[in-house]
Formats: structure tokens, sequence, C-alpha cells
């Protein structure tokens, strides 16, 4: 069993490097979370925040093996163990019904349990959030960094490098670890909305937990309300680090990749399209290649992209018409990658594990179904009018999302969004059968009775889909 | 008067180029002759290859590297007409290890770790085909070292640092499957480090005589390696191939560890590195360090509103030829669309254009200066005449070409 003093060391190369880099500027950063018009969060949360993250008490790494799991089950270091208890207490919250894993369900790959494109927070469970909740599975020991990463020569910039930002936790890759990913969520108006280091120390202080976070942290813990803050975003993240919840690799396609299993001639063809390059194309982002060490992929190469998914109105922020989200230049992100507009309309790519289990897709939720995702995909530019309004002159606002001035940010250049108005669509019906066939392999043993729930069929189809 | 360490002309092999046979030859021709002269008694070579530099960023007076364009300049010998061989990075590596030409996929970084498809073989050893993993009958400079019995090593900064991108030692992707480390990765929990390895960077992983050999797991190891290997003449090799990562090469700028990459970090990695070798008993005893870029980066870019027009110039030296594989008429003229900009290139010639190159070494005088034109297959030719290797590789067995001569090599000791 690893303790404190353990996980601080394996991590310490890591925590150095991101001191480093992050450190400096960490306080100002994180004052520039939230939009305070869109976001009110107190201005003693924000500093807290602040504070918390720059302490430069960061992350716990654990060094994972991305493989199918040997049935035997570690048990958590101390601190992982009491991070397990505060992930699932809702009495954290000011509402006293919102705990981490209201939104990151475990029965649902620690991913939402419901249809709604955003969850509600807030003291009444009644404010909305922004954008749709992922799921944690997987990722979140290979979230890398954020960076965009560019070549040095300018003629090589232009012609030779894929020049694509990368990395971060969330959808806009604004927390460069999970530890301070961790703690958003605890502060946050529309989630669990506690205002001050104190007010959620003294929750901590009177928990079931209380002696054992003191036997964990030190006696003294709670005296020091931001430090006890701070370890318990720190124990969070060293539970979703550890847990093997969080990546047991017990889908179909990885007992296929350990020929464990058989994949159908339906699911192959699946995968066939999936990879074609010239078609599908969905692995030069979803990676699914087999690692040099035997790791299993992730179906993510943690690079940003702009799809130039439609607005979604279920969205209460989205009736603003003043009102973007413009992912890796904002609302929410405010640092110098936020005002390189060609970042603008960007959002991390996420993993396609147990995507066969979700009930709503892309950033802002606003497919309810994975036919309904695929559909897009493939029709966004062969039929555009039936994903985006129509005009009185009879022209479909394409990526209505997206402000006119930033929709050359779109993908436009790869397969299968280089398509034209009347092309044919790089699937016909029984394909994208195929290739629902094959994302089901990637559904978790403990998942599967959650596909039939999720929305497949043909009765999800856009056919039926109101135009906006 | 410079004392003369020159070898016989007659111990020159007789490896006669085949022409479109296959499988390929080990080596393409001798030049008998082409080299009267002989060379200082080098048995150590250490050679680091840094990316995409222009002469005149690298060495001219504003470098934002003045420890390789001052101080270690003034202690070796510039070669002012230094090239590249072709554009983009992996030709090059290619090119200095083994003398084959570019192929399509070699000159695009070959993306996909395909096989080299072989269908024949023309002068000068060249393999004819498409592809990127040389077959086994493709030989490099490590085959002729070994065959010589003599030590090599590929010393591969990062290399391992994330397991399921590439192995710790013989690192390479998977045959025929997308290569993952075209691209930079930042640190993670799982990778605290991050990982800028790029096999692309990494010419030994492109021939099958090399990665199907258990030498390999031998002999390209992680960078970390070559301290240790430093203490005694005994344990350094012979000739040592250098790569440092994506961003200590230079390649990269900003980088995936946030470093500020470019010359600025390719400085900091001299300073660090240099001075080990130099220091080592092997490289005083004998030794001879050879800093290079794998290619220029001059050319010329247009901006008019949306439209860019690129312009790579791919000059060229030394009689260099295009190979049998690329089949182009230039200018060759592509058009891609990138952040919402249409980008015409247009490509002008084949060669890799003028980067310059530093040597140090006790048998060169501080302050050389060789204005004589040499690209990497004359390096390659070099180095085979240092270790006594008289059947050169590839191209490095064109007629005519000149190996590195006293007015490299200036210093008797």
């Amino acid at each position: 069993m690893r303790g404190r003093k353990g996980w601080f060391h394996s991590a310490r190369m890591f925590s150095l490097i991101l001191d480093r880099a992050f450190r400096a500027s960490t306080l100002a950063k994180v004052r520039r979370l939230n939009d305070p018009e869109q976001q009110p969060m107190t201005r003693r949360a924000l500093l807290l925040v602040g504070i918390l993250i720059s302490s430069g008490m960061l992350c716990a790494a654990d060094r994972t093996v991305r493989s199918a799991p040997s049935g035997e089950r570690s048990p958590l270091s101390p601190a992982a163990a009491l991070g397990k208890k505060i992930f699932f207490d809702a009495n954290l919250s000011a509402s006293g019904r919102m705990a981490c894993s209201t939104c990151h369900d475990p029965r649902y790959a620690y991913g939402p349990a419901n249809g709604l494109a955003v969850q509600y927070g807030g003291p009444e469970l009644k404010t909305p959030d922004y954008r749709a909740v992922p799921s944690l599975r997987y990722v979140l020991n290979y979230v890398p960094v954020w960076t965009h990463v560019q070549a040095t020569n300018p003629i090589e910039q232009l012609t030779e490098a894929n020049e694509v930002p990368a990395g971060g936790y969330t959808w806009d890759g604004r927390f460069n670890t999970l530890h301070a990913q961790a703690m958003f969520p605890l502060f946050s108006p529309v989630e669990m909305d506690n205002r001050s280091a104190e007010e959620l120390a003294g929750k901590l202080s009177h928990a079931s937990y209380a002696g054992e976070f003191r036997a964990v942290f030190g006696q003294e813990v709670f005296a020091h309300p931001a430090v006890a803050v701070n370890e318990a975003t720190m124990a969070v993240q060293q539970f979703e680090l550890e847990d093997r919840s969080f990546h047991p690799y017990s889908s179909k396609f990885d007992a296929w990749l350990d020929g464990k299993a058989t994949l159908t001639r339906e699911e192959l063809r699946g995968k066939e399209l999936f990879d074609d390059p010239n078609g599908g194309n969905c692995a030069s982002c979803h990676l699914d290649e087999v690692g040099a060490n035997g790791a299993h992929p992730l179906f993510t190469d943690f690079q940003f992209e702009a799809l130039g998914v439609p607005r979604n109105n279920e969205i209460p922020w989205n009736r603003n018409p003043k009102y973007d989200d413009l992912g890796l230049c904002g609302p929410f992100r405010k640092d110098a990658a936020s005002r390189d507009v060609s970042n603008c309309g960007l959002f991390r790519t996420p993993t396609l594990r147990n995507v066969a289990i979700r009930h709503v897709f892309f950033h802002n939720g606003e497919f309810h179904s994975l036919r309904e995702a695929l559909l897009f995909y493939v029709e966004r530019d062969t039929k555009p009018g039936k994903w985006y309004p129509v005009g009185a002159d009879g022209n479909a606002e394409k990526f209505n999302d997206v402000p006119a001035r930033y929709r050359g940010n779109v993908d436009t250049t790869d397969a299968p969004l280089d398509r034209k108005p009347g092309d044919k669509p790089i699937w016909n019906e029984q394909e994208i059968d195929d290739v629902i066939a094959f994302l089901k392999t990637l559904t978790d043993g403990d998942m599967e009775d959650k596909e039939s729930a999720a929305q497949t069929g043909p009765d999800a189809s856009s056919a039926a889909r109101p135009k906006r | 008067m410079i004392r003369r360490y020159w070898l016989s002309a007659g111990l020159f092999g007789a490896c006669a180029a085949v022409l479109l046979a296959v499988p390929g030859p080990r080596c393409a021709a001798s030049t008998p002759g082409a080299n009267p002269s002989a060379l200082p008694p080098i048995r150590h070579v250490f050679l680091i290859t840094l990316e995409n530099k222009n002469y005149s960023d690298t060495f001219g007076a504003d470098s934002e590297a003045p420890y390789m364009a001052d101080t270690l300049k003034a202690e070796g010998a510039l070669l002012t007409e230094y090239y590249g061989t072709g554009h983009n990075s992996l030709d090059n590596y290619i090119a200095m290890m083994s003398g084959q030409a570019s192929t399509p996929q070699t000159s695009n970084d070959c993306n996909v770790f395909a096989d080299f498809r072989q269908t024949g073989t023309a002068p000068d050893g060249q393999a004819v085909g498409q592809g990127c993993v040389y077959p086994a009958g493709v030989e490099t400079l490590a085959n002729q070292l070994m065959a010589a019995g003599l030590t090599w090593k590929g010393y591969m900064e990062d290399m391992g640092n994330d397991p399921a991108r590439e192995s710790a030692t013989c690192g390479h992707p998977p045959l025929n499957a997308p290569d993952l480390t075209q691209e930079a990765e930042a640190p993670s929990a799982a990778v605290p480090g991050g990982d800028m390895y790029a096999t692309r960077h990494d010419p030994f992983m492109y021939f099958h005589a090399i990665i199907d050999s258990p030498v390999c797991h031998q002999d390209v190891v992680n960078l970390r390696e070559l301290k240790a290997d430093l203490r005694s003449v005994a344990t350094t090799p012979n000739f040592s191939f250098i790569t440092p990562n994506l961003c200590d090469d230079g390649h990269d700028s900003p980088c995936a560890n946030g470093q500020p990459g470019a010359l600025t970090s390719v400085n900091v990695f001299l300073r660090q590195w240099i001075p080990v070798i130099l220091s080592s008993p092997a490289y005083r005893k004998d030794g001879l360090i050879i800093i290079n870029f794998d290619e220029g980066g001059n050319g010329k870019i247009v901006r008019s509103g949306n439209e860019i027009a690129v312009t790579v110039y791919g000059a060229s030296c030394c009689g260099e030829q295009e190979g049998p594989n690329l089949g182009r008429k230039y200018p060759v003229v592509t058009i891609h669309t990138s952040h919402g900009h249409r980008v015409t290139e247009t490509t002008l010639s084949f060669g890799g254009d003028r980067t310059g190159a530093l040597l140090l070494s006790k048998y060169i005088r501080p302050g050389t200066v060789s204005n004589v034109p040499y690209n990497h297959y004359s390096l390659l030719k070099s180095i085979e005449e240092i270790f006594g290797i008289h059947e050169y590789l590839g191209y490095a067995g064109q007629k005519g070409l000149v190996p590195f001569g006293p007015d490299v090599f200036t210093h008797s000791r």
C-alpha cells in the first residue's frame, strides 16, 4: 500500500514540470476561469481555487498499464480510498444533492446517467451547466498538459506539420492537472456551488470520514481550510487515477485484441469503415491501434477539432444570441490560447470507449443517439439543410453555433468532412449499422446492459429531426 | 606541414554497381582513386543531427545558438557549403546512414511505417521501389561497421518515455501502422516527462537489416545511456549517432514540454552534451564530433488574403541525383488547405538546401573554415573512409563524390 509520501515521490517529476510551466501564472489564470457575468463565482471562491492550484501541491501521478485487467484488485492508497468517499459525497454541495458521481455516474462509465444536454446544479439544482458531461473512464491518467506545439520553420508550419492544439482536462483543455480540474466543480455556481474554503472544509470536517481525513492528512488539517480543500481534491484525483473502475479494459474489443473474442463480420466491417482514411477516417482522431507495449487504445488523440456541431437550444444559455461557446477560445478559457482566433470553435476529442451507452453527444449535447451523431458526420456537408437552419434564401446556415467570422476554423478538409452538397454520403444506412456494431464492442463488460437504453435504433435517426 | 595519415586507395573493395537486380546489393560502388589522400587516425565519430535550419540562421551573426555559432565554431571546422539532400526530414537521415535517395514516402516522413516494396536496383545501389522500411538486402553504415568488427550505437533522446508509443530500445511503430511518434507527446500523469522521440529522426529504424536483428535492442538506445558509455574508450562505440528530441533538435517551437525549442533549445542541448563528449577518453584519444542539420528551412512565403504561396527551393550540391523513386517533374506544385488558408506549395528541386555543418576534433585546427561543397552522401563516404570501409553505400559511391579531406582535417597531432 502506498502512502501519501510514496505517491508524492512517484509524481515528483511530473509535478516539477508542471510547477515550472504553470505555477507563476496560475492564480491569474484561475481568476479568469469563469466569466463573472455568466458564472458568478464569488471573488473569495475564485481566490481560494487559485491559491490551492498554485500551491504547487500537484498531481499524485500513478503509472498504470493500459491493458486488460488481471482480475486482481489492488487496494487503494489511503488517500485514494478517502478520495472515493469524497467523490460520492453529495453533502459537499450547496444543494446537498450533488456529488462528483451525480454527473460522473459510475453506473454509466462515469458519464451522465440521463439524456440531458447539460446537467443542472447550484443550490436548488436548477442552474444549467454549459457543456455536456464527458465520461471519466480511461483517459484521466493519459491526458497530456495543454500544448500547441509548432514546427520552428515557418515553411514547415504550412507544408508539413500537424500543428493542432492538444491536451488539458475538460472540453477546452483549460486544466493541466486532474487536481486542478477536480477543484473546479466544487466551487462552480452551476455545479456544487461552495462559496469558500471555510464552507467546504466545514462540510468535510463533519463528514462521516472526517477522522479518516485527519488520519491521512494530519490532525490539524481542518484548522487550515485551504489546505483541507486542497488535500480533498488531491484525494479525489488519486482515487480517479488508482481505482480500476476508471480503466477496466473489459470490452469485447479488448478481449478481441487479446485474442479472447471474435468480432462478427458486421463489427469487422464497421472497424474497416471506422479506420478507412478516405472514408469515415474516425481513427485519425479516435486512435484504435495497439501501443508498442501492447497497450490497448484509448480512442482519442487528445487533440482539438472544430466540427461545426449545430447550436443546441436545449442549453438555456444558448437562448441568448450573444452567448457563444467557442471552446478553446472561450468563454471559460481566457489565457493566451483563447486569444488565438484560429482556436475558436475547437473542442478536445473525447474517447469513444463506452460511447454506445451515452445519450448525449458532442460538447453541447446536441445529439441524443449514436446513429444521429454518425449521420451528422457523413451528411453535414452533403445535406446541410438537414442539420442547420435554412434561411429565406433556401441556404442552410452551416456551422451556426460558431460566429461567422470563425467558421473558417471548422474542418472541411479531412474525410468525411470534405464533401459538397449533393455528394453521396460516405456511409449508407447499412454501413452506419456496421460502424455502430463496431462501436458497441467498445462497451465495457459492466456497461452492456446500458446499451439497450441508449437510442441507437432507426427511430432516433435525424430523418424526423426538427430543423432549427 | 600537415602530416599525412592517408590510406592507400588500393584498399578499395570491388563492389560494383548492379543494375536493376533484386535483391539489392550490399554496397553500391567503389571509387578507386577518388581520394588518394589519407585521413587522420580517428576511431570515434559522434554525429549529432539537428533539424531544419538554414546556414544563415544557424551560423550567422545573430544566431540564437551562440554556443554553436561562436564558441564551437571557433574551436572546430565550419563547413559553409554543407547541404541536406531532400525535404522533409526522414529522407535526409536515410541518406546519411545508407546512401539511399528519397522515396515519395520518406520525403513525406512516412506517416505510416510502411515496408519498402523493392522492385529492382538502380545504379549506385539505389533500391527501386516505394515505401519506408528497406528490405534486409539494403544495408547501412551500421552493418558495414559490424562487418568490419567495429561498434556503433544510436542514442535517441526520449525513446521509450511512453512505452505505449515506442519501446525503450529499437523503438519504432508496428510495421505498416500509423506512426504515432510524428507528434510530440506532452507530459501527463502516466508519462511525467512527456515523449518527444520521433522515429523519423532515427534512421536505423527504417532498415530490416537492423530492426530484425537482436543488435537493434543493444545498439539503438535512449540518450541517457551515452554518459555511461563515454566512461572509457572500451565502452564508447566507434560510431555514435545522437538524435535529440523534437525540442532539443530545434524542430519544435514551442515544445510539448513547455521549453522554447528552436535554436534556443539546440544551444542548451549542445552546451550540456558537447562538453561531456569532449571530456570523454575516447574523444580525447581519437575523436571527431560532427554537428549537422537534416535539411535547410529556406524558402519563400507570400501571403495574399486567404492565399499563401510557399516556394521550397530544394537546392543541392555535389552533383546530387534525385534517385529512381521520386519521378517528379520540377517545379512540383501542390495545393492544400491549412487553418482556413489555401496553400500553394511550389518545390523547385529535390535537394535539401544549404545548412552548414560543424566538426570538432584534435585533428582540426581551431577556426578552420571550408567552403568545399558537401552533403549527406559526402558525410557517409567520409565516415566510411575514416573507418577504412571502401565499399560505399548508395550515393556515397557516386562517381567523383568528395569526402572530407585536408580542407577539414587541418591539424596534425
